[in-house]
């Protein structure tokens, strides 16, 4: 154990001298069932709920059945911890150690992170604290189903207004002073003029993607409803870079884990087997239906060190994300070094996918053209992996909803009929959406009311 | 590096149980369908049987589903075109990207007996009376009585406290004191006999050629959930097993279970060999009698008469005679070959019998699996329902 330690130390002095910059570490060795639990929240104190029960189950039969095994889990904070399976070989604690480092110093540096709660730790224990308080005062099942409706849009934040926003100014006249012409400063002739608008007509003034705060804001919500909203909305906005930065952030550990380990020496001979051997697995390059993300973002990293020096992956790690990251560096040649597709069904004719069509079985392989290849990567980062929703207006207590991307996708009707519900609840006034049916068969407005669920066709006037 | 207690940690551990607990709660909202689910009706009776279950729903905004799905990246050699996988969606690997949280299937182990608890508890064998010549006594213990000694584990700790305190208040201390043997107290037990009416169950079943294997399943499915039932919540029942075709025999369970079909129909014969084993064996002074008849009612036409005979002659006799027809249509139903216009005009044994407007006769028809539920509910519901 000290032995471990003291060889753990040396590592992060190797990962100090390469030019990572990490938070201090906070190491912890844990068994499997708490391994298991904090991969299912996330956090190691979060607010309790159903729902992190059924991921709990599910990876403690993964994990069971071997089928996945979780080495570590690493919390962005100041101080970081690092959580290591008890029954990690020393090797593969080394080798972890290198890669936490990595991580933590992804997190500290890359931009996306720097608005993050590095407090959060404390801060989720404090929420769970708060929750527990909640449930003993207003009973499990209302809580428990205020964080269902939590869960249903925590995805929907605005990362552009940030976490911490303020109310809409109220409706007023204000008086702009612009220039008359653009570009008049330039020419060292500035002339004003004075323009009169009211402000506030027309709201939310603009379409609002953040709906937590929209019903924290101006729902009619009790206070502890409200918290119960906010800090499940705070949450969300913590793990949004995360969600982010998924391929690079697990490329650049690899990475470095792997420069780390060439200069540390002090494995042994049958150690530097066993750790050439789990690092091979860590970034195996996947299946035919499936690319490992720590293997793409490797990749890609290497390719870009050979290409523009290792100066240009400190870079990366400030300024991407993964939508960016593989816009910029996966390239047509990489692509093609790779041997990356994009697959698809082979059958297309008919909308729902029919189990007696022999063409429907088929999974045949799309596209090679790499830019088709990012895009199926990038897609499910879009606008935190949901369809864009927004709050259009409220016209006199009607919250009047519209789904963005409806002409490039359809929405799951169930799922979107129980979430306006949900919606509904929070609200307390009708509540309508605009989406369209799939395959180009016209737009609808669906609308819950205290009536219950209603569908109409709006006609192209 | 520190040693925490890891091992108190038990939040996932609570949290798992709470979505058990939800799970449970839609299973008991979607009883009428899992309870036709082979896999139980065909498991060893009163084993643990393993239900597919969905994992819960959460609801959120999300895509509908693309029915070019699987789709996503992958890589290796082939052209564009080449087939990399075949097989329906669910037969892929799961853990591919682009799976959508929420259709993930995990099992749940269930015994049949929980399963009927859940169903069942609520119901009754309707018409229960005492039967004043023969009673068995059911004899079981309850904790009701207080004594100065006992058994450790059970002591009384709320008497307890309160004896320490009249005894301290007789002394003029209005207080806790120390604890003395004089004291304690504790719970023991008395056996408690209760009186159980005897009750004898007949169930008959068609066995008939016309009898498809989806009939016949949803025959045996009702008999299953009724042997569950009484054995769940009646010590001293006795049931008797008959099958028939033109001719019946009294079968044990298992084969009851078992059987298979041929033959022609005549339901007369089930209910005569019912009615006369009733006589001999359980005489209804004796004996609260019941008797369930399935069938899916392709009776010989000149039959039916002697069936409305017999049921009423089973009236007197028993306290509850249930007929169930199981309209189910398929091709093997000899009348359904025929015009519409001779099988609408056909006197089916459920018609003839519906005639009878007897409180004590019920007749339903189940026209699918999940019916087999409310048929279930409708036989068991008590006399104030059925009444």
């Amino acid at each position: 154990m000290s032995n471990l330690r003291a060889r753990i130390d040396d590592v992060l002095k190797i990962a100090r001298d390469m030019g990572l910059d990490f938070f201090d570490i906070h190491f912890e060795i844990v068994p499997f069932d708490v391994m298991t639990e904090l991969a299912a929240y996330g956090l190691p104190i979060r607010g309790q709920h159903w729902s992190y029960g059924k991921v709990y189950d599910r990876q403690r039969i993964h994990g069971r059945m071997g089928l996945s095994k979780i080495f570590e889990i690493v919390v962005n904070s100041d101080p970081a911890y690092a959580f290591l399976l008890d029954t990690n070989r020393d090797f593969e604690n080394i080798m972890i150690a290198a890669h936490v480092a990595a991580h933590v110093d992804f997190f500290k540096h890359n931009a996306l992170f720097a608005s993050t709660n590095r407090d959060m730790v404390n801060e989720a224990a404090a929420h769970a604290a708060r929750l527990d308080g909640y449930k003993e005062r207003y009973g499990l099942e209302r809580v428990e189903h205020l964080m269902d409706i939590a869960f249903a849009l925590d995805r929907h934040i605005d990362v552009h207004k940030g976490l911490y926003r303020k109310p809409y100014p109220p409706r007023q006249a204000v008086e702009i002073e612009r220039p008359e012409q653009p570009y008049d400063d330039l020419h060292g002739e500035e002339r004003y003029s004075i323009e009169k608008r009211v402000i506030g007509d027309r709201f939310p003034p603009h379409p609002e993607a953040d709906l937590l705060w929209f019903l924290i804001q101006y729902a009619p919500l009790e206070p502890w409803e409200q918290d119960v909203l906010s800090m499940i909305r705070e949450e969300a906005y913590y793990f949004y870079p995360q969600f982010m930065t998924k391929i690079l952030n697990e490329g650049w550990a690899s990475f470095w884990h792997a420069e780390i380990m060439l200069t540390y020496d002090q494995l042994s001979p049958q150690e530097m087997l066993d750790y050439a051997a789990l690092n091979a697995s860590v970034v195996a390059p996947g299946s035919n239906l499936y690319v490992n993300p720590y293997y793409l973002g490797y990749q890609i990293l290497k390719d870009v060190e050979r290409r523009f020096g290792r100066e240009r992956l400190f870079r990366i790690r400030t300024e991407d994300d993964d939508i960016s990251f593989l816009l910029n560096y996966l390239t047509e040649e990489l692509c093609e070094k790779l041997q990356l597709f994009r697959y698809g069904r082979r059958c297309k004719g008919h909308t729902t996918h029919r189990p007696d069509c022999p063409r429907c079985q088929e999974v045949v392989i799309v596209s090679r053209d790499v830019n088709e290849v990012r895009e199926a990567i990038v897609q499910e980062r879009y606008n935190y992996g949901v369809p864009r929703i927004v709050i259009d207006e409220v016209v006199s207590g009607t919250m009047r909803l519209e789904h963005v991307d409806r002409h490039e996708r359809a929405l799951d009707l169930h799922f979107t009929q129980k979430t306006l519900q949900y919606i509904h609840e929070l609200w307390k006034g009708p509540v309508t959406l605009v989406t369209s049916l799939p395959n180009g068969r016209g737009e609808i407005e669906l609308r819950y009311d205290a009536n219950g669920f209603q569908k109409t066709h709006i006609n192209p006037s | 590096m520190l040693s925490v207690p890891w091992d108190l940690r038990r939040r996932g551990l609570q949290d798992s149980r709470r979505h058990d607990q939800r799970v449970r709660e839609a299973i008991k909202k979607n009883l009428r369908h899992l309870i036709t689910q082979e896999a139980i009706i065909t498991s060893n009776r009163g084993h643990m049987i393993k239900l597919p279950i969905r994992y819960l729903d959460q609801y959120r905004f999300r895509y509908a589903n693309d029915p070019s799905d699987p789709s996503g990246v992958g890589h290796g050699a082939g052209e564009v075109g080449d087939v990399i996988a075949k097989g329906p969606h669910d037969a892929l690997p799961s853990d591919l990207p682009g799976d959508r949280p929420g259709e993930a299937i995990y099992e749940v182990e269930f015994s049949v007996e929980e399963l009927a608890r859940m169903m069942l508890q609520d119901l009754d064998l309707p018409w229960l009376e005492e039967k004043p010549e023969q009673q068995d006594f059911v004899v079981r213990e309850q904790m009701r009585h207080v004594a100065k000694t006992g058994l450790w584990p059970n002591i009384d700790k709320r008497r307890t406290l309160y004896q320490n305190l009249k005894r301290h208040a007789a002394k003029g201390e209005p207080r806790l004191g120390p604890l003395i043997n004089e004291d304690l107290r504790f719970r023991t037990w008395d056996d408690v006999k209760t009186r159980q009416s005897q009750a004898c169950v007949y169930m008959l079943m068609d066995r008939s050629g016309s009898m498809t294997t989806e009939k016949r399943y949803i025959a045996k499915c009702f008999f299953f959930w009724l042997v569950r039932f009484l054995k769940l919540k009646y010590k001293n029942v006795h049931m008797v097993f008959i099958a028939h075709d033109t001719h019946a025999e009294i079968t044990d369970e298992e084969s009851f279970f078992s059987i298979s079909n041929s033959g022609g129909t005549r339901c007369s014969s089930a209910l005569e060999l019912a009615l006369l084993h009733l006589r001999e064996h359980h005489p209804p002074t004796r004996w609260n009698n019941y008797v369930f008849h399935f069938s899916d009612g392709d009776n010989l036409p000149g039959d039916n008469l002697r069936c409305v005979e017999l049921v009423e002659r089973l009236l007197t006799q028993a306290r509850m005679v249930g007929f169930g027809e199981i309209t189910y249509r398929d091709w093997s139903s000899f009348y359904y070959s025929q015009s519409p216009a001779e099988t609408q005009t056909r006197g089916t044994l459920f018609q003839s019998l519906e005639a009878i407007e007897h409180p004590r006769l019920l007749v339903v028809a189940i026209r699918r699996r999940e019916e087999v539920y409310n048929a279930l509910q409708a036989f068991l519901a008590g006399d104030g329902a059925a009444a």
